[in-house]
């Protein structure tokens, strides 16, 4: 008793520390720069559990914001995945309740974190359930600090991933506890977990296909067994039932595509439920097994024709062909080096855990290779879902370590040691020492395994990106704050409904900091609107105008990294704008109409007067042409594209510059109201008088 | 009419009162309009004067931010005097009733000195300039002290803020030298005259005001005083017109000149963790310098503050209690100013002070060093509270910097509550765990698990068998000790006895195990048979164990040749070496 006290024990503290580590790397902004909501989406998420911590659960359900989309608006309890703004805000109300007074912020930014030590659990109870302990202790380990999890988790990065995968985890450990026991209440527990998973992420179409595909794949390797049979009946109509209470997902599935496979399933499960009933009563072998072919491959068929034209709508991202989508930087396929980048060595040694688990194969074990291989695939399509992959590499590195440790440490831990020392029982030299090289090749991979993950969560992965740091070179650091000082003086010193027209990247982040109404935004519903924008970003001047009238613009927003070289600029971005305007405006804005003849991207006088005198060129660059930066570099030189800009005469008759940030990085303009229309000449008024109109009154005296 | 007003004048200086000679200041250097006035009264009545009264024009009354009085002694030590608002029938404008401490005696003469601050009086015009273009202000005002008493001779001086002056008037021939205006002296001036004044000269002096302030301070007995203001600041200058333009502001010196860039705060000496943020996050672009006697904060907004611009921010910082509370068993005082300074010639147009005390504080007394609106107490609730901190809550409009004055706040506060958090903290852990014990220790399932339960007990069997094998493999390793000493000493006795002790201690253990077997057995596990094989390894074992002693007997009887022994020694250990792997991989799978 006293040895199984002392290894839970071990254990716990293991869980705690790795919580502890996994929180803690996950401080670096924090510490470096302050608690603040980093990037974009966050900024949104972190403004609706603003709403909802101050107005309520139900008034943030029924919430119409119409502060984004302008003219239009938007449902957003409706269009959002309530999951992260629930759980944050229960938490602050709970804290609150208990007299704990902690700002909403604060929960905001330090909800990853803490949910990352969730993770490390979860992701412990599922690799216990299909290894052993020690292989979930490493496991969890793993998860705690492995880079391609803290890129969606650092504090600050207030996101639906930050739980979503630990919610992803938990299901599957519970899926994987259903199908060993075949007990209801696992498997009830199971559809929570996913309900939850459903209220926070849109991936939990993972899960609603991944779980479907074990079933068939056990099925096809004949591993049907009563317990499978509860655990995902129960589980399909549950977690069906449970699902649709999102209003976002509403009646999805069972409409959409992506979610029949689970419904073709379920149904096939019944049937062949039902062929092993019949089989008891049935005598003919042989037409048995021609049935159970038949059947099986037609189900095998259904399957496939079922999934294919709907790939899981993770996929659906990749669609290259809409530009709006491609123009996003995660959505681009994954490079050999990120996996590299973000997995380090785990990506190496997955392989081995995964060999390890189809050997010895049984039911959970298909579940953790399909897991394997889809998420594999998937992280190949796509930078973003990466996240998906790293949890069951942790898991498949930890079963490939822990085996090769019990292997290679397990023997001399279990023998006392006068055994061994003793000259009657020499233990062979050689073992020992190859036990021991090999051990300490492992510890070593561990120990860089630690360094480059601290490392690249340092350097890559703990930036707001909302504030930027330079660094001098006595190595004192300047802090640029251009875009919140910006946004603040929006904040403060516009009207309360001034509405802002800027390109849809900084749409959370204007609502969010400056509180002002914005036309198009991160959530990029509805395409037409932001080619709108984008086509007033693109015409010239006069065009943009009649756009930005019939828009109600008061304010443009655009950002500028000339001075100080910030790559990220809008005039980098361009032509994504020109090709989104294009694809709803192919008559009046053509993307060749931006580049050289020679068919470049030129911001020089050799650039296309097109581009030369196009309103996102003239907002970036006036008054820039005056500005010398250093005594090597003409007047005019802009810094990130390495060139002297070609029209250094410009002159704005619409707008005029009402902010621009201390480093030029946020140029704001406003739009002048019209003129008032131009005064006549004054003139008397003139009537051509055609009849003689003479008074009544006197014409009788005529006749006097 | 004008005996009428005479009529007044003399109704109103019945008590003889005049003003002898006058010298007004008129400081319009800053955004404010400091106005002083030095007055030497004389009573030229029959009776005594207790007091005597201070008048204001209608026009600036409003705008009025202070009023102080001093009496001039003639020992040059200064003494306040108490202000009483009154009216005075038929008069427009304010008036204040000051006491004199002792009363003038008829033909007496005494000096006062009258402070006036007044803001917002001080009117851009044009209203709205361009960034490049200055700042011109017109201040209207009266040439003459405005005083229910006649003056025999008065002076005005006028300070501006620079040498560009457009216009004044010209009562008088007044003398202009740089940036002064000087009037008079003007003689024989009847009571309530009236003439305007009127400067219209370039100021380019940051017109800041603090459009509402709320200052927070929280008590914690643990020896630290939190305080957190919340301001809102507002650009009152003429208003930008047009475009504000980064680059004309970054290169040229003289490019928005009355904007705002930054100021200082100045905190108390031992402020420490001060913070300057706003709702999203911190201001980086500020500076903190700790003097001796003072920490100053360089507070510089977001972005430069230009004409009608407005700015939000939050400054706080943490005190260190001993040196603002005092005790005297449970009696306690704190003393702290009551608004504090912002920056130099500071407007506040409205203050809310909120005093967060000790949770269990009570009769709660105030001490105001100047007239406050109280408003209703309000309860407090944070880290571990219960029954929520009472909060003063106190506001006043127009200040200026002359109101930075301590207020103390005297209450009582039993100290045994001071335990109350710790215990609570305590208590809230004995909980947590009492319950985890609860729940581990007790079995809480409504169904038994029979199987679970005999997995539990064939595993604490298993681990005795495992420690009882290991003991017994160690008897034949201690038994090999006794040997190879035999061989040495050839000690027959030694050996029989180890022969011995080894065959009893062997028996019991022997036993034990085949007791655990049985219930191994008993309790239906498999496991039972292969405690059985380990059983009959174990008795090849012991015999060859025995064997290798009877030959060690031998080769110490001289039975056997060396060389054959060591032969025969070979062999045996290499099968015990065998068997005792075999055993290790049956307890391995145990």
């Amino acid at each position: 008793a006293s040895v199984s006290g002392f290894l839970s024990l071990l254990s716990f503290t293991i869980l705690f520390l790795a919580w502890l580590a996994g929180f803690s790397s996950r401080l670096f902004a924090v510490i470096r720069f302050e608690s603040i909501i980093h990037e974009f989406d966050p900024w949104f998420n972190y403004r609706s559990t603003h709403h909802l911590s101050t107005n309520g659960f139900y008034e943030f359900l029924n919430w119409f914001d119409e502060r984004a989309w302008y003219p239009l608006g938007r449902i957003v309890g409706g269009t959002v995945y309530p999951g992260l703004m629930v759980t944050a805000g229960l938490i602050h109300y709970i804290l609150n309740l208990l007299h704990v007074t902690v700002h909403i912020r604060d929960v905001c930014v330090f909800l990853a974190p803490v949910f990352s030590g969730l993770t490390a659990v979860s992701t412990f109870l599922l690799t216990r359930e299909l290894w052993n302990q020690g292989a979930g202790l490493l496991a969890a380990c793993f998860i705690a600090i492995v880079p391609g999890y803290i890129s969606r988790s650092v504090a600050g990065s207030f996101d639906n991933e930050g739980i979503a995968i630990f919610a992803l985890q938990f299901t599957y450990y519970l899926w994987v506890k259903s199908v060993k026991t075949g007990s209801v209440f696992w498997t009830i527990g199971c559809c929570l977990s996913y309900f939850y998973m459903v209220s926070a992420w849109g991936g939990y179409v993972f899960i609603i296909n991944l779980i479907p595909l074990h079933v068939f794949v056990l099925l096809l390797m004949q591993r049907f067994s009563r317990r499978l049979y509860i655990a995902y009946s129960t589980f399909y109509i549950v977690g069906l039932v449970l699902s649709m209470q999102i209003p976002f997902v509403g009646f999805q599935p069972i409409r959409t595509s992506e979610h029949m496979a689970a419904a073709g399933v379920f149904a096939l499960l019944q049937a062949y439920a039902f062929l092993q009933y019949l089989k008891d009563r049935l005598t003919r072998q042989e037409f048995q097994t021609l049935f159970f072919l038949g059947v099986s491959l037609a189900a095998g068929v259904v399957f496939l024709t079922l999934t294919k034209p709907s790939l899981p709508p993770l996929l659906r991202y990749a669609k290259i062909h809409i530009p709006i989508i491609a123009s996003v930087s995660e959505h681009q396929p994954t490079t050999w080096v990120s996996f590299f980048f973000d997995l380090h060595i785990l990506v190496c040694t997955f392989p081995a855990g995964l060999w390890f688990c189809i050997k010895n194969i049984n039911d959970e074990r298909v579940f953790v290779a399909l897991y394997a291989i889809s998420a594999v695939y998937f992280a190949g399509v796509m930078v973003r879902l990466m996240l998906t992959l790293t949890p069951v590499v942790c898991m498949l590195s930890a079963i490939a370590f822990s085996s090769v440790f019990e292997h290679y440490l397990g023997d001399d831990m279990k023998r006392e040691n006068p055994i061994k020392q003793h000259p009657f029982y020499p233990v062979k030299n050689s073992s020992v020492y190859s036990k021991l090289i090999v051990t300490m090749l492992m510890l070593m991979l561990l120990m860089m395994f630690a360094v480059h993950c601290t490392w690249v969560t340092s350097n890559a992965y703990s930036s707001p990106s909302v504030v930027l740091a330079s660094y001098n070179h006595d190595g004192s650091r300047n802090i640029l704050d251009d875009f919140r000082e910006a946004y603040y003086w929006l904040r403060q010193n516009t009207d309360e409904h001034a509405r802002v027209m800027s390109w849809w990247d900084y749409g959370y982040q204007i609502a969010g900091m400056a509180n002002r109404t914005t036309l198009v935004d991160n959530n990029t519903w509805n395409n037409s609107h932001i080619a709108l924008v984008g086509k007033a970003m693109s015409s010239n001047e006069s065009a943009a105008y009649e756009i930005m009238k019939s828009l109600d613009v008061d304010y443009v927003l655009i950002i500028f990294g000339g001075v100080i070289g910030y790559s990220g600029d809008d005039i980098n971005k361009f032509l994504w704008m020109v090709r989104i305007a294009e694809g709803e405006h192919p008559k009046d804005i053509r993307e060749s109409d931006y580049f050289t003849p020679q068919g470049e991207f030129r911001v020089d006088k050799a650039g296309s007067p097109t581009l030369l005198n196009c309103l996102m060129y003239k907002m970036s660059y006036y008054r820039f042409g005056e500005m010398q930066l250093d005594f090597r570099t003409p007047p005019g030189f802009d810094r990130t594209r390495n060139a002297e800009i070609g029209n250094k005469d410009i002159r704005l008759k619409h707008l005029e510059e009402a902010f621009t940030s201390e480093h030029w990085l946020v140029r704001i303009y406003r739009v002048k109201k019209q003129e008032n229309r131009q005064a006549l000449d004054h003139k008397l008024r003139n009537i051509a008088a055609k009849q003689k109109y003479t008074s009544k009154k006197v014409l009788p005296s005529r006749f006097h | 009419m004008i005996s009428l007003i005479l009529l007044k004048l003399f109704t109103f200086s019945d008590s003889g009162l005049v003003n002898e000679d006058v010298k007004r200041t008129l400081d319009l250097s800053s955004h404010l309009a400091k106005i002083t006035a030095e007055i030497q009264l004389a009573n030229h009545g029959a009776s005594r004067v207790n007091g005597f009264t201070l008048a204001l024009e209608a026009e600036l009354a409003p705008h009025l931010f202070f009023n102080l009085s001093q009496v001039k002694g003639e020992e040059e030590e200064d003494e306040s005097l108490e202000l009483k608002e009154t009216t005075v029938h038929g008069q427009s404008g304010k008036f204040f009733e000051a006491q004199l401490p002792s009363s003038l005696a008829p033909g007496a003469k005494l000096r006062v000195k009258v402070e006036t601050v007044f803001s917002h009086v001080l009117k851009p015009f044009p209203t709205h300039i361009t960034q490049a273009e200055r700042q011109l202000v017109v201040f209207q005002g009266n040439h003459y002290l405005y005083s229910p008493y006649p003056t025999r001779s008065q002076t005005t001086r006028v300070r501006l803020a620079s040498k560009t002056v457009e216009s004044y008037t010209k009562l008088g021939n007044p003398t202009k030298s740089d940036e002064t205006v000087e009037y008079g002296p003007f003689k024989d001036v009847p009571p309530f005259s009236q003439d305007a004044m009127k400067i219209h000269y370039e100021n380019n002096t940051p017109f800041l005001s603090i459009s509402s302030i709320t200052r927070t301070v929280e008590v914690s007995h643990w020896g630290n005083i939190a305080v957190e203001e919340t301001i809102d600041l507002r650009h009152t200058g003429a208003y930008l017109k047009g475009p504000f333009s980064r680059y004309d502001y970054q290169r040229q010196s003289d490019s928005g000149i009355s904007s705002v860039k930054s100021f200082k705060t100045i905190l108390p000496a031992s402020a420490q963790d001060v913070y300057y943020r706003d709702e999203i996050g911190n201001i980086s672009t500020s500076h903190l310098q700790v003097l001796d006697d003072s920490v100053e904060v360089e507070i510089r907004p977001r972005f430069p503050l230009f004409g009608g611009w407005k700015t939000h921010y939050i400054v706080g910082y943490n005190l260190p209690s001993y040196e603002y509370l005092y005790n005297l068993g449970d009696q306690y005082a704190l003393k702290l100013r009551l608004v504090d300074h912002v920056y130099d010639d500071q407007v506040i147009d409205q203050l809310t002070v909120k005093l967060i005390l000790p949770e269990g504080a009570r009769n709660i007394h105030m001490d105001t060093p100047y007239p406050i609106t109280r408003s209703q107490d309000e309860l407090h609730y944070t880290y571990l509270d219960t029954f929520g901190r009472p909060v003063l809550v106190a506001t006043k409009n127009n200040l200026v910097e002359q109101h930075i004055q301590d207020v103390v706040v005297h209450y009582t506060f039993n100290k045994i509550l001071m335990l109350q958090e710790p215990l609570l903290v305590v208590g809230a852990f004995y909980i947590l765990f009492f319950t985890v014990i609860i729940y581990v220790r007790l079995d809480f399932s409504i169904t038994k698990d029979p199987a679970a339960e005999v997995r539990m007990k064939v595993a604490s069997i298993t681990e005795q068998v495992l420690t009882l094998v290991n003991k017994r493999l160690g008897l034949y390793r201690h038994m090999d000790e006794v040997v190879n000493r035999y061989k040495q000493t050839r000690d027959t006795g030694a050996l029989n006895s180890g022969r011995k002790t080894l065959e009893a201690e062997h028996r019991t253990l022997s036993n034990d195990i085949s007791a655990l077997q049985a219930r191994l057995k008993s309790e239906g596990s498999d496991l039972a048979e292969k405690v059985g094989e380990i059983q009959k390894l174990d008795n090849q074992l012991k015999d060859l164990v025995c064997r290798s002693c009877q030959e060690a007997e031998r080769l110490v009887a001289g039975k056997v040749k060396k060389d054959t022994y060591i032969d025969s020694d070979k062999t045996l250990s290499g099968k015990r070496q065998e068997l005792v792997s075999r055993i290790d991989s049956l307890l391995d799978a145990l």
